[in-house]
């Protein structure tokens, strides 16, 4: 290792001629170079790659070390450069996503496991008590009953379908706790679907709403939801994400019951909730699904009201959303964030 | 020295140790080593992050440690760098530096 003079080499665009040679070596590695991913770091020998590890908000990822340079701690390197862009972009909570076999080299350099498919992914942060501390800080939510229910909602934003499908969760249960995608990468910002969906449930009394923070949802978890593409990535992914939930928060709140609504459009969702179906079970949870509410004719679904929003056709809108929602969307700050979501339309158009 | 934001110094590389400071609520100093010596060389390791804490004078925080067998003066360097922009000091006097 001391006798090899690697150089150093680190991109954050894309279109250059290393980016080109850094992605054909990741697909020798069985790895394949991801849009947002926002910086990479690699090693050259010559003009060969060696190495090279991404970053992509604030899960590291994409690393990979030629198999003639193994054993020399090139990795150490890489993760090194990586733990201190991190740093300086300001995000200390970080998540690795790599194949089991990698799991030793990981701990090492300070990760510890969250969670395993196996054979085919595993999932680590570098913070030793992450997900243990916001279980403990969540489980003091923990109420007793027979029928302990949770609800994962992104809610972007609520909808009377959203309000329908929690009524209808919290009327069948003792207690229903509502998770809201913590992931700031919706159209409406996390603190905003938060306030909603807390005064769009202010008059149900069984219910509490918690943050899903890195752990339920997120671009650790589940990184195909943020990328709104399908392809046989999604399984794994959501096999993952449901493993966390099956395995930190149903005993920690004794859930033995998780509501969804039917997804007949989006091919994504819908697969995740198939895999929830088959696997949630095994964990002494029951999945009802709900099929969707109707308004007068369509169904009613967030997206449908994002698209209305982005025609400029607020008034439409009135009669999918609850009184709340409606009101936030006339707002100073609803607004501006409806003239981004236009804006963002008239660019792909 | 106050430590005021979360910072890092050093690099997981053999013979370098990786520091990370962060602002405490609670008095005191907390300390995480995680060493590839820590068998051997735990207690020495522990001894010197607190003296050198010590000299510049910080009296809460968390530290977590990485330790990849570095000597003891990486030790203090790596620290002394985590602590400096922890606190936000832009300018150092090393001349007063022993």
């Amino acid at each position: 290792m001391e006798f090899l003079n690697l150089k150093e080499c680190i991109i954050e665009n894309h279109g250059t001629v290393h980016r080109k040679l850094i992605n054909e070596f990741l697909m020798k590695q069985g790895l394949r170079a991801e849009e947002s991913i926002e910086y990479t770091f690699a090693l050259l020998n010559e003009d060969k790659v060696v190495a090279t590890g991404s970053l992509d908000g604030k899960v590291i990822k994409c690393v990979a070390v030629d198999e003639n340079y193994q054993g020399m701690g090139i990795t150490n390197k890489v993760i090194s450069n990586l733990l201190n862009e991190a740093h300086r972009r300001g995000r200390q909570h970080l998540f690795v996503y790599t194949k089991p076999k990698n799991l030793s080299i990981f701990s090492d350099l300070g990760f510890y496991k969250i969670a395993e498919v196996s054979q085919e992914v595993v999932l680590l942060e570098n913070q030793p008590r992450g997900i243990d501390g916001f279980i403990e800080e969540i489980s003091s939510a923990r109420r007793d009953g027979s029928i302990i229910s949770a609800i994962v909602v992104n809610c972007n934003p609520f909808t009377l379908g959203h309000q329908y499908l929690i009524e209808k969760a919290a009327k069948e249960s003792d207690f229903l706790h509502i998770f809201v995608v913590s992931e700031d990468k919706s159209d409406f910002p996390t603190e905003v679907r938060l306030k909603l969906v807390k005064e769009g449930t202010k008059h149900l009394e069984n219910v509490i709403v918690h943050q899903t923070k890195n752990y339920l949802i997120s671009s650790a978890t589940f990184p195909s939801y943020f990328m709104k593409k399908y392809d046989d990535t999604v399984k794994t992914h959501a096999l993952l994400d449901i493993q966390i939930f099956a395995k930190y928060f149903v005993p920690a709140l004794g859930i033995n019951r998780r509501y969804v609504g039917e997804e007949p459009f989006c091919q994504l969702t819908s697969k995740y909730n198939s895999t929830m179906k088959t696997l949630l079970p095994n964990h002494g949870v029951e999945v009802i699904e709900v099929p969707r509410r109707k308004g007068d004719r369509e169904v009613i679904s967030a997206s449908r009201v994002r698209k209305l929003l982005r025609e400029g056709k607020l008034i439409n809108v009135k009669q999918l959303v609850p009184i709340n929602t409606y009101q936030f969307l006339i707002s100073e700050e609803g607004q501006r964030i409806i003239e981004k979501m236009e804006k963002a339309l008239a660019l792909i158009s | 020295m106050n430590v005021k934001t979360i910072a890092m110094a050093g690099t997981l590389e053999s013979s370098d140790v990786s520091i990370v400071v962060e602002p405490s609520r609670n008095e005191g100093i907390t300390l995480e080593l995680n060493s590839l010596v820590e068998k051997q060389y735990g207690e020495q390791i522990k001894c010197v992050v607190l003296e050198t804490l010590e000299q510049l004078k910080v009296k809460k925080a968390i530290v977590k440690i990485h330790d990849k067998g570095a000597l003891d003066c990486v030790i203090i360097a790596r620290l002394q760098t985590a602590v400096l922009r922890a606190a936000g000091v832009e300018t150092f006097n090393w001349e007063e530096e022993k």
